[in-house]
């Protein structure tokens, strides 16, 4: 009877995506702590492909020899890995998702098996590749945007992808497909410049907002633009002071106390676990520590403990990043009630 | 080579023990082009070497080479050098190419807006 209240609860405080996948989530987690289970993935990194058809300032994910970028995950390599994983929630990520020739079949596969995809996308296949797919409560498109067209343009390293984003999302919207966008944020942004681009984008009619501040990638092009802690924190409260009640977060509200640096939180790299044309990648979304054959052989062969802010690890020393933090913020909310009295009161002061 | 010295495509470095081959082999890891492995027995292998376990047993190197769909496991004790051969996808060259053409067309602007601001006679 508890349990279900709780739920109940938990379910009127996010209604901004489908009840059936706060549902989904909430019951696996719930599912995993009375099992006692300690480390259980929540979102599944699938990424089918490097090849993007961008080359991002920021990102480091893309460097490498052709013959790595021309290689491609089968749908069956990727059912297979969400099948093993078992997390919730699928985001396809890359590499540009849409420039894989079978993205629609490794869609179609995963929603048969009912995860709760964001398929993440720069968007400028969006609009020619929309006929592939037909929306679904299980399917999301998260259009990266880093800011207006000057910020963004400038992020991407290409002129004029902002318009042809902000076209794909406007036709995705129409057709009736779930988008959100996904931004990140680098130093020198303006929290005046961001708060007027979160009013745009909820203008283009999307369900929510993902927003993180970028990881320092080593094999990123541009070194100077990585955020440090303090800096974040600072920047995140110029952002989010006075929030405007149009602006929807598909974002846990701990998340975005914690970004504004009022909790404070270790990493939860396993949260995140991401599979991709090497294998499965130890320890996280960010870090290339090595690869894994197997799930099982990935969560039990990294020394987790040498990951996180807490390890001292120069690596995870900057790092506030959702892939690691958003599954510490989910287990903090369901962990105690304290913890989710902590959600309750965030989500209120919205 | 010492930790603080940047690998660079083209190098090759032939092992004299243990340690510098760990070392070696953990920076054509880290390296986002592809290596050349010689072995002990006169081969050489081109890859993209992406994973390895060189602190404990079995010790080994893995490598996905071009037109191979499954990776290569090589044991390091059949390894004797390594070639950095491939050219460096990070090494940030395009990202320099867009910030110089940035930097020139903003260059550019200011100047025509200097010229313009001198015909409208707001500037000397």
């Amino acid at each position: 009877m508890a349990l279900t209240f709780f739920l109940f609860f938990f379910i009127l405080l996010f209604t901004m995506v489908p009840l059936s996948q706060v549902w989904t989530v909430a019951s696996y987690v719930i599912g995993k702590k009375l099992k006692g289970v300690k480390r259980y993935p929540l979102v599944l990194m699938l990424e089918p492909l490097f090849r993007c058809n961008l080359a991002c300032a920021g990102c480091g994910k893309i460097q490498y020899p052709d013959h790595i970028l021309n290689r491609r995950l089968t749908p069956e390599q990727c059912w297979a890995a969400a099948e093993e994983c078992g997390a919730p929630i699928v985001s396809i990520a890359g590499g540009e998702p849409l420039v894989h020739k079978e993205i629609d079949r490794i869609v179609e596969g995963l929603i048969r098996m009912k995860r709760y995809i964001y398929l993440c996308s720069n968007a400028l296949l969006l609009k020619k590749r929309l006929d592939l797919f037909k929306p679904s409560k299980y399917l999301t498109f998260s259009i990266h945007l880093d800011g207006l067209k000057e910020e963004h343009d400038e992020s991407v390293c290409r002129e004029g992808v902002y318009e042809t984003a902000v076209e794909g999302i406007k036709e995705a919207v129409k057709r009736g497909f779930r988008v959100t966008i996904n931004s990140t944020l680098f130093d020198g942004a303006n929290p005046e410049r961001v708060r007027a681009f979160f009013d745009e984008a909820m203008r283009l009619g999307i369900e929510g907002i993902m927003v993180s501040p970028g990881y320092s990638y080593q094999k990123a092009p541009d070194q100077e633009h990585f955020l440090q802690r303090n800096k974040t924190k600072e920047l995140f409260k110029q952002i989010l002071k006075d929030r405007k009640k149009s602006w929807k977060f598909n974002l846990s509200p701990l998340f975005l106390e914690f970004l504004q640096g009022n909790i404070e939180y270790d990493c939860t790299p396993w949260g995140n676990p991401t599979y991709n044309v090497f294998g499965w990648q130890k320890p996280c979304y960010l870090l290339q520590d090595g690869y894994a054959k197997s799930f099982k052989e990935l969560m039990e062969s990294t020394p987790w403990e040498k990951y996180g802010f807490r390890s001292g690890n120069p690596k995870c020393a900057n790092c506030m990043v959702h892939s690691g933090y958003e599954a510490t913020a989910v287990n903090d909310t369901f962990g105690s009630w304290r913890g989710f009295a902590k959600t309750v009161k965030a989500t209120l002061s919205l | 080579m010492g930790k603080e010295k940047k690998v660079l495509s083209g190098e090759k470095y032939v092992f004299s023990n243990d340690s510098q081959k760990i070392e070696i082999l953990e920076a054509a890891f880290d390296y986002r082009g592809d290596v050349t492995l010689e072995l002990v027995q006169g081969q050489t292998i081109e890859g993209y070497l992406f994973n390895r376990q060189l602190t404990k047993a079995p010790f080994f190197v893995e490598m996905l080479l071009p037109g191979e769909e499954s990776a290569r496991r090589i044991p390091i004790e059949e390894i004797c050098a390594v070639t950095f051969s491939g050219k460096d996808p990070a090494d940030g060259k395009s990202y320099e190419a867009w910030k110089a053409k940035k930097e020139k067309e903003r260059r550019e602007e200011a100047k025509k807006i200097e010229s313009e601001m001198k015909q409208a006679g707001l500037l000397d």
